[in-house]
């Protein structure tokens, strides 16, 4: 097992003849990804990467049924679109790579995919693995090995820096998912440590966020509820200070969104807080979580 | 991105929000100011992007042209928060029966818009919130739906106000929601004080800040002369060679310049580098996938600033591939010739291309890349800031 992305993923790229896209199409068919489409509207017929291409989501699901994720490449303009389009073809997992998604946009397209059940990550996430089964986004696959801590992580070098850090010290990962850098997510942290709860190939999880929004402290119910031990490594305690959204934020969201509100609710909730990524192994083992 | 009061006022107006009369006077325009018509007593505030400004006496109340005269010269100028008062705004003085508070923003723990709504305004709302959290009322809003003239009167009605000043309410709020927060990817519209006279509601302050994502598909606030900026305090030379670039760059006041891949790790570095002893000289965010000129101008602005004794870079190959960053920095290598050590590790996708590209390079010109080591995924990250900490505690 592991969670969102596994041997039975069907992917289809939409914006797939972008630069980037088509790039990565290849990288992640040579990991072994199984994807069956692509689209590009005003496409249709090509090929990339001998990947099919459509002009729509839905001639593409005409085609392969099968198809159960996609990832989204397009511009930030029309990512809303694209999401709505994925969601109304009842596609049931939606990565979404593009960054910079309108706020306002980014909200309509997460409350569509609350509706009708639909799992979207991101925007702004590098792409989820699960070591040997299947990679979609742009990770860097030679990174990653199977194992079983799952990592869920805002930044995609971050998320890059603890499998490597795991790797070095014997462990891996069951999956490794970037939630993604844009200030509205689909999915948030709880969400994706609630998949890992369930997941019994995971033993441990360990979350990186960073300062800025609340996404962090809104996972404090969800740990508090887990089976498993959680490690959380919370970036900015030094950083220059933000700009933060005048007195109505603040009416909403307190003092919430700095480093040190993030660290005080994840090590009230039970997780273990990390200062530093070297210091992962001994962490995990405190915890008797071998590799 | 903030709007400016004067900006964000001529919106409410052109929407059939009432102002006060007003003027704007913008340093780069001659005036006359004691040969102008102006109502008086009025108020002269400074058009700056700071909040508090009446405590900081920022506004200030006149009532001769002389005192006005002596209000813009002492405002105009003025360096507050590293920003420069360039235009003041003179606005007749309302004599108001009552100040509110309304505002609307997005709550982003429930994923909602969030209209706040309160009859102690004026004051320091977040203080009122403390003290009479009661009297802050906060509506929420389905995404994705325009506010509907019933919900707008039941917000109105909340505060209590008589039946036809309740109506003039509604329909500000009505206004705010969907003709400037919804239209205008607005992250915030706020009036305090949103200032009773009579039936009548007048917009004696006003913030807008609008999401930089979606300011692109608003031509009409370019039209006004809305231009896309960054919220920032005064700026150095680098800090302003970075912005015209584009880059994201704040300098720190540490000696170890930080050449990161995205924001994420850029930040986690400064934390790191602190941990083990040592202060970063900034904070820099490459963004997805740069270009090798962006890589270029992001090395010179380490390179130029003085504070910086050491470079520590990190590249992970993600959509940023290992084979453009390493071109860049070796073009920039050959080119400049730098005399800073840089302590760098590279790894991720393309990494043996890459590590080709640099091998050439140094085989070609060993002189310059004495100082230079690139480390692959075999030295922990970590190990790699360490190094620099050292270094830069040895130059």
């Amino acid at each position: 097992m592991a969670i969102l992305v596994d041997e039975n993923t069907k992917l289809l790229i939409q914006g797939i003849t972008g630069k980037n896209a088509s790039f990565h199409a290849k990288l992640m068919k040579q990991y072994g990804t199984k994807i069956l489409a692509g689209v590009t509207p005003g496409k249709r017929g090509e090929t990339i990467e001998d990947i099919p291409v459509f002009d729509t989501v839905f001639d593409a699901k005409a085609n392969y049924p099968e198809i159960n994720t996609t990832s989204i490449w397009v511009p930030p303009l029309f990512a809303k679109d694209a999401i709505l389009e994925a969601i109304d073809a009842n596609i049931k997992n939606i990565i979404v790579i593009t960054e910079r998604i309108p706020i306002h946009d980014m909200l309509y397209a997460r409350k569509k995919a609350i509706e009708k059940g639909i799992n979207v990550v991101g925007g702004n996430t590098p792409g989820i693995i699960s070591p040997e089964k299947a990679l979609v986004g742009m990770l860097p696959r030679k990174t990653f090995r199977k194992g079983h801590i799952g990592t869920v992580a805002r930044s995609g070098a971050i998320t890059y820096y603890l499998a490597n850090t795991l790797n070095l010290a014997g462990y891996g990962e069951s999956t490794s998912v970037g939630i993604g850098g844009d200030p509205i997510l689909g999915m948030t942290f709880g969400d994706i440590l609630k998949l890992f709860d369930e997941d019994p190939d995971t033993h441990a999880v360990i979350m990186a966020g960073e300062i800025g929004g609340v996404y962090e402290e809104m996972a404090k119910e969800t740990i508090k509820n887990m089976k498993k031990p959680v490690l959380a490594f919370i970036s900015g305690r030094y950083a220059p200070k933000g700009k933060r959204m005048g007195h109505a934020g603040a009416i909403v969201e307190g003092n919430l969104g700095t480093a040190q509100s993030k660290i005080d609710a994840l090590r009230e909730a039970g997780a273990t807080i990390l200062e530093t990524f070297s210091e992962i192994p001994l962490r995990l083992k405190e915890l008797n979580i071998l590799p | 991105m903030r709007l400016y009061e004067y900006e964000a006022k001529a919106l409410f107006r052109e929407n059939g929000i009432n102002i006060p009369e007003s003027l704007l006077i913008d340093k780069n325009v001659q005036w006359d100011i004691l040969k102008t018509h102006i109502t008086y007593p009025a108020v002269v505030k400074a058009q700056i992007l700071t909040g508090k400004r009446g405590k900081r006496g920022l506004i200030k109340i006149v009532s001769s042209k002389e005192e006005t005269a002596q209000a813009i010269n002492t405002l105009m100028d003025t360096r507050i928060d590293g920003m420069i008062i360039e235009k003041v705004l003179i606005e007749r003085k309302e004599n108001i029966t009552e100040e509110y508070y309304l505002s609307i923003t997005i709550d982003r723990m429930r994923h909602k818009p969030v209209i706040i709504i309160s009859h102690r305004g004026g004051m320091d709302i977040e203080e009122v919130n403390k003290t009479f959290p009661a009297d802050i009322y906060k509506y929420y809003k389905d995404v994705g739906e325009k506010l509907q003239p019933y919900e707008a009167r039941k917000i109105a009605s909340i505060v209590n106000t008589k039946r036809k000043s309740l109506l003039n309410l509604a329909n500000i709020i009505l206004t705010l929601y969907n003709k400037l927060f919804l239209k205008f990817d607005a992250k915030l519209v706020e009036i305090n004080p949103l200032g009773r006279i009579e039936n009548h509601w007048i917009a004696l302050d006003g913030k807008i800040d609008i999401d930089e994502d979606g300011f692109i598909r608003h031509p009409e606030l370019k039209e006004q002369g809305i231009q896309l900026r960054h919220e920032v305090g005064e700026l150095n030379e680098r800090e302003k060679k970075a912005k015209a670039s584009g880059i994201p760059y704040v300098e720190l006041d540490g000696n170890i310049g930080v050449f990161p891949g995205g924001a994420g790790f850029g930040i986690a570095s400064i934390d790191l580098i602190a941990h083990y002893g040592g202060k970063a000289a900034n904070f820099m965010d490459s963004g997805g996938a740069p270009t090798q000129e962006r890589l270029k101008t992001m090395l010179g602005l380490l390179m130029d600033n003085p504070n910086v004794k050491v470079i520590f870079g990190a590249r992970f190959g993600g959509i940023s591939r290992c084979d453009d960053w390493a071109k860049a920095v070796c073009e920039y290598v050959l080119t400049n010739h730098p005399k800073k050590p840089m302590i760098m590790r590279m790894t991720g996708n393309m990494e043996e291309e890459g590590r080709k590209i640099f091998d050439e390079a140094k085989k070609q010109h060993p002189e310059y890349f004495k100082h230079i080591a690139v480390y692959s995924a075999d030295k922990p990250i970590e190990e790699v800031i360490k190094e620099a900490v050292n270094k830069a505690k040895e130059v």
